[in-house]
């Protein structure tokens, strides 16, 4: 069969004219009947070379005001990350909140709330891979980005929370002088270590495997002599050989195939820190699957906080689509309810297992000193989400940017609500007592965003945001050839290829 | 121009589908140092080429297995011959708590090395390319770029670009050795 010369994606130029259902061309059959397509992932009749221009662009220009005056905000958040730490290193762990009952504070806390951060870019990269969902191309590189570098944060807070941070390798099982004295491989706090450090690498390797050709991409625009010779280095020498392709595609799909469950495992282990306690409020099974269906919930709307941002910013609409929004909405929506599920399970296991103490933890989580957390918690992250229910809404820009804040403000109150509530209120009333952030809390959780969004935009200013081998290889050939059919095109002499 | 100053020959395509059809008119025609360099990897293209699926696969195997095994042996060595230690009376080899780390250092070989090896092999497991810094093909832009290297043994610069003038190229260029290319 020879396909049409002329695309239907030729028109969709911007997304007004993306509806979120397929395009149908009437009487397209092979029998005269109608034939329905998906709408183009790239809009606005882009060639493939438009994609090198549009996304190498930002890394070839300097900066714009907005970029610096963001990247100063950012970085006085990473001063303010630096004093604290420092004054924490210096009084000791008595300037925070943290004292009994309440021995796990607003480190334990950051920790799980980054991590779960970091679950969305590999989710989005290896498992929307593995199910061939292409919209992934548009938005997995800086999903990607945003896992490593809300990792980075995340790693901050284990280390700090031991209290003696400058000791922080006796966690790691070494032949050592001490005894040896080895780490107690039964507990989930060594299973921590290798979960997240093998966590934070493998998505380092993925991501880099990603960028490998797109670094070629940009090394090949360059014009200083310098900057080919670093992504030239960078990129291994890439030249888009297809015998390198072979092993590049066997390799990537591997790495998908073990990301997959690793996203799993992460946030498991997580949950085992808590659930193999005997804690009431943390000792459940439901644990694992609740933790990481927050993380991605929590994920998904970090996504959805950046590339609002980036859309805008860097001009990215026709790659970024409103489809791409919805999809991601879609994903919000779902893993809202399954977070609110979840939620619920834990109130009927703490009434069925006819158990005193689960029954009061649960009781006094949702009513008790602590409602006010649980009620944002709820809000937030069950009630706020079914605004998705109506497309319009799903494709509402805005409304997309504030549920998505909205989300990850009932995330962080989410593991507020499972530290604090369960600690709060000891076995002994005689125990009990209140938590309280103190200044170096606030000062040490803010300093962690400006060290995010530093490494952000550093990211945006010196690497491609979106992976322009894959967008390429999922635009329509018709629409992106250099040269309509039938039509000779100049050689491409040394130095040429500039545009 | 002598032929040994000659590094090898390139054939400009525009889309997949020509791609493909020149790809296996190449193979077809007895070429063997031949290659397709391109903006991202088109479907169908290894059997176009000639070319048998990766074995990559069989590496990645081989690797998780040795991070399983290095986990095992860590684990059981600390825990039950080097620092066994009485946890209420439980066994020393515990082997259900031993599964998480088994389970990431099994993720951590396969994938980290997988990567590695990928990426040496497109380099190694390859025919000579075209020196990236010197030649401009446009493969990393919309070009799809046939390459003849002369290191093929039926060489011959001219029947070189004959046939990929044949092949319905939209430019045909000769690479010197120093990179310099000329139609």
């Amino acid at each position: 069969m020879t396909r049409p010369e002329t695309s239907p994606y030729a028109t969709v130029l911007d997304d007004r004219q993306l509806t979120g259902r397929p395009i149908v061309l009437a009487g397209a059959g092979p029998l005269g009947g109608d034939v329905e397509v998906p709408e183009p992932l790239v809009t606005g009749a882009k060639k493939w070379k438009d994609v090198d221009q549009d996304i190498c662009l930002h890394t070839e220009q300097f900066p714009t005001r907005r970029w610096w005056i963001a990247f100063a905000v950012a970085l006085s958040m990473v001063g303010v990350l630096g004093f604290a730490l420092a004054s924490l290193f210096y009084s000791g762990m008595g300037i925070a909140g943290v004292n009994q009952p309440v021995g796990w504070g607003s480190f334990i806390i950051n920790f799980v709330f980054w991590i779960g951060i970091g679950h969305a870019g590999t989710l989005i990269s290896a498992v929307l891979y593995l199910f061939r969902q292409q919209w992934r191309t548009g938005i997995n590189r800086a999903a990607e980005a945003m896992t490593l570098f809300a990792v980075a944060c995340a790693g901050i807070f284990p280390i700090i929370h031991l209290g003696r941070p400058w000791f922080a390798y006796w966690l790691v099982p070494y032949p050592n002088a001490r005894g040896p004295l080895w780490v107690n491989f039964n507990s989930p706090l060594a299973w921590d270590i290798f979960a997240i450090s093998t966590y934070g690498l493998v998505s380092l390797t993925f991501w880099y495997m990603g960028l490998l050709p797109d670094l070629a991409t940009v090394r090949d625009r360059a014009t200083h002599p310098w900057r080919r010779h670093l992504y030239n280095a960078l990129s291994f020498g890439w030249t888009g050989s297809h015998r390198a392709w072979r092993h590049y595609e066997s390799a990537y799909l591997i790495l998908a195939a073990f990301a997959t469950p690793l996203v799993f495992s992460v946030h498991t282990i997580v949950s085992f820190d808590f659930a193999t306690s005997v804690m009431p409020g943390w000792h459940a099974t439901i644990f694992p699957p609740y933790f990481v269906i927050g993380a991605i919930f929590s994920g998904f709307a970090m996504v959805i906080t950046l590339m609002s941002i980036m859309r805008g910013v860097f001009n990215l609409k026709h790659y970024i689509t409103l489809n791409h929004m919805e999809a991601m909405a879609k994903v919000l929506l779902l893993t809202g309810m399954l977070v609110g599920f979840a939620y619920s399970t834990e109130f009927f296991m703490a009434w069925y297992s006819g158990s005193e103490w689960e029954g009061f933890v649960f009781k006094n989580r949702a009513f008790g000193p602590y409602g006010w957390a649980y009620a944002i918690m709820f809000t937030c992250n069950v009630f706020v989400p079914q605004l998705f229910w109506w497309k319009s809404l799903r494709r509402h820009p805005v409304v997309l940017f504030v549920v998505s804040v909205l989300v990850n403000v009932g995330m962080y109150f989410e593991r507020y609500v499972i530290v604090v509530t369960s600690l709060h209120r000891d076995f002994l009333p005689s125990s009990w007592g209140m938590y309280h952030f103190t200044f170096w809390d606030y000062a040490i959780l803010i300093g962690s965003f400006g060290l995010f969004f530093t490494l952000f935009l550093l990211f945006v200013r010196v690497l491609p945001v979106v992976a322009i081998s894959e967008v390429k290889g999922v635009m329509d050939p018709r629409v992106a050839r250099s040269a309509p059919p039938g039509r000779q095109v100049a050689p491409l002499g040394a130095g040429e290829v500039r545009p | 121009m002598s032929a040994s100053s000659t590094s090898g020959v390139i054939g400009y395509f525009l889309e997949p589908s020509e791609a493909l059809a020149a790809a296996a008119k190449t193979r077809d025609a007895g070429w063997k140092h031949f290659d397709f360099l391109t903006p991202f990897p088109i479907h169908g293209m290894e059997e176009a080429m000639g070319q048998r699926p990766s074995w990559i696969p069989y590496v990645t195997a081989v690797l998780a297995f040795i991070g399983i095994l290095l986990a095992q042996a860590l684990q059981n060595y600390v825990m039950v011959y080097d620092w066994p230690l009485n946890f209420g009376g439980k066994p020393h080899a515990s082997w259900p708590s031993f599964v998480p780390i088994t389970f990431e250092a099994m993720v951590f070989w396969a994938a980290i090395g997988t990567a590695i090896v990928a990426i040496v092999a497109g380099r190694v497991d390859s025919v000579p390319q075209p020196p990236p810094l010197l030649v401009k093909t446009g493969a990393t832009v919309d070009r799809f770029v046939l390459w003849i290297s002369a290191t093929d043994p039926e060489w011959d610069a001219g029947e070189a670009v004959e046939f990929v003038r044949s092949l319905g190229a939209h430019g045909v260029e000769l690479v010197e050795a120093g990179g310099k290319t000329h139609a």
